[in-house]
């Protein structure tokens, strides 16, 4: 018997192995964006779809340094579509739940969120995550654009403003 | 002139006396070797028989009449014996001549003891000479009790084999017999095989460690160094084993990883698998270049392994020269050279 378990030493040499071959090339992945981080972008940034639909678009930080409250100012084809609502998303959640404040006027949504402390922390830990989400619908065809305008700002608990190095754009195509 | 004549006379006296208290060793010594091949045992101990295998040849060389090679020399050879555990392991002419010409001796003694019924012994044994390829005589004796009297048994068949009468001293109570030389006794065989042509042992030993390393070693005695190249082996294929696991677990990781960063549409969940995957792909690599390794080791030490099982191996005389292949070292030229004949 042990001469029979001493034949399998050779089998374990003759064990194959391949190397892990792979191709990080999802188009969803922040990397892939070509966006220097810090940064801000629409998820998804390309979005087709009909008349009268309710859409979903996610407002995302890529790797974003930690920050207590935001202002978001998008600008959007008011003509195309209309801002049904705004959800908060995971990157100002901590132990409660964050506080949001939305303006929407013509072209022009304001979303702000807060990060409500804690026993714990203060401000978010920052990274790659949705601040928000914004349910749109499409009222004409064409073609319209989503921008972050220029009173995007990220602070932190010291009132500090966060560091964004690019903003990313983004695309509704009524048919 | 009286006086030289007295003279002389008492020088003689003298001489004569000393002379007279004088024993001058004769030997007869012959210079043949004998080898006494370990006495096979039925219903008796090894170790007993061991002892009584050691007690003949300090018998014979005692006797002087045999250059008897030593136990550890003759045990040497103990891999050309046929493997089986029954008696009558090498009891024929071809296989006594053998293993006489492997150890170089003129003579082989081989032999067995049986135990009877009631404490009786019957030992029995054949005197083979390499040189004329055939059995000089046969012993047979009877011995009742005790290991005493087996000890006497065997001094008696070394005056028997030496060719010299058994001393007063020895006779008490024996029954020592000469009987008829029988050629023919044949192994017993649990299977009807066929007569498969010899191996030679090299080729068998090389055969043995290219299937399992280190077994052509242990087979030809060389077990130090078999039980080496086994380890070796051993521990570099658990070593490859472990890897494998490991090597196993990370590629696990990476394709479950791998599969949801292709399906996912997250950017955050996307973010993270990418790491992992490149984590997870990092470690198979480094698990596959340590499994490479290893291989490449292990191949290494595994044909140094049969290499050295060719070389450790002992010769086979009738094989030189008439087939397969040899390596021997030429002091003339001072080389190694391969020899191969079909």
């Amino acid at each position: 018997m042990k001469r029979l378990l001493l034949l399998w030493i050779p089998l374990l040499f003759l064990l194959y192995c391949e190397d892990a071959k792979y191709s990080l090339d999802n188009p969803f992945d922040p990397e892939n964006i070509d966006l220097r981080p810090p940064a801000l972008f629409f998820h998804p940034p390309e979005i087709l779809t009909t008349i009268d639909t309710s859409i979903a678009i996610e407002l995302y930080g890529l790797e974003l340094e930690p920050a207590a409250a935001a202002h978001l100012d998008i600008r959007y084809d008011w003509g195309s579509v209309t801002v049904d609502s705004v959800i908060p998303g995971p990157f100002f959640s901590g132990q409660n739940n964050p506080m949001e404040i939305t303006v929407d006027e013509q072209g022009v949504l304001d979303i702000y969120l807060y990060y409500l402390p804690d026993i714990q922390s203060n401000q978010s830990e920052g990274g790659t995550w949705s601040l928000a989400t914004v349910y749109l619908s499409t009222i004409s065809t064409g073609e319209s654009e989503l921008l972050y305008g220029v009173n995007t700002i990220l602070r932190d608990a010291n009132n500090d403003s966060v560091r964004i190095k690019d903003f990313g754009k983004g695309y509704i195509s009524d048919e | 002139m009286m006086l030289m004549i007295r003279g002389i006379i008492i020088l003689h006296l003298v001489s004569v006396c000393i002379a007279a208290n004088t024993t001058k060793k004769i030997s007869f010594e012959t210079g043949n070797k004998l080898a006494v091949l370990r006495f096979e045992g039925d219903g008796v101990s090894d170790p007993l028989i061991e002892h009584l295998t050691e007690e003949l040849r300090q018998s014979i060389r005692d006797l002087k009449i045999f250059n008897v090679q030593n136990r550890d020399i003759t045990n040497d050879i103990h891999i050309f014996y046929p493997r089986g555990k029954d008696y009558w392991a090498c009891w024929n002419k071809e296989c006594a001549v053998d293993i006489g010409r492997q150890l170089r001796v003129n003579f082989v003694i081989a032999g067995n003891i049986q135990k009877k019924e009631n404490n009786e012994f019957f030992i029995n044994g054949r005197l083979f000479s390499v040189d004329m390829e055939m059995m000089m005589n046969e012993f047979a004796m009877n011995s009742s009790g005790i290991t005493d009297s087996l000890l006497l048994e065997m001094k008696k068949m070394a005056f028997n084999v030496s060719g010299l009468p058994i001393p007063d001293t020895l006779l008490v109570d024996s029954d020592t017999t000469g009987t008829n030389v029988t050629e023919n006794i044949k192994r017993k065989s649990k299977f009807n095989l066929p007569d498969f042509p010899k191996i030679p042992t090299k080729i068998k030993a090389l055969m043995m460690s290219t299937a399992i390393p280190g077994s052509g070693q242990i087979w030809v005695e060389k077990k130090y160094p078999g039980y080496g190249f086994l380890g070796t082996e051993a521990t570099l294929g658990l070593a490859a084993l472990i890897t494998y696991y490991k090597y196993n677990g990370a590629w696990s990781g990476f394709e479950k990883n791998y599969n949801a960063y292709q399906d996912g549409t997250d950017p955050h969940d996307l973010y993270e698998l990418r790491s992992k995957i490149v984590k997870y792909a990092e470690d198979t690599r480094r698990y596959n270049i340590f499994m490479k390794n290893i291989r490449g080791v292990a191949a290494s030490i595994w044909i140094v392994n049969m290499v050295h099982a060719y070389l450790v191996a002992p010769a086979d005389d009738y094989f030189d020269g008439e087939s397969f292949f040899d390596i021997e070292y030429r002091p003339d030229i001072n080389q190694f050279q391969f020899n191969y004949n079909f």
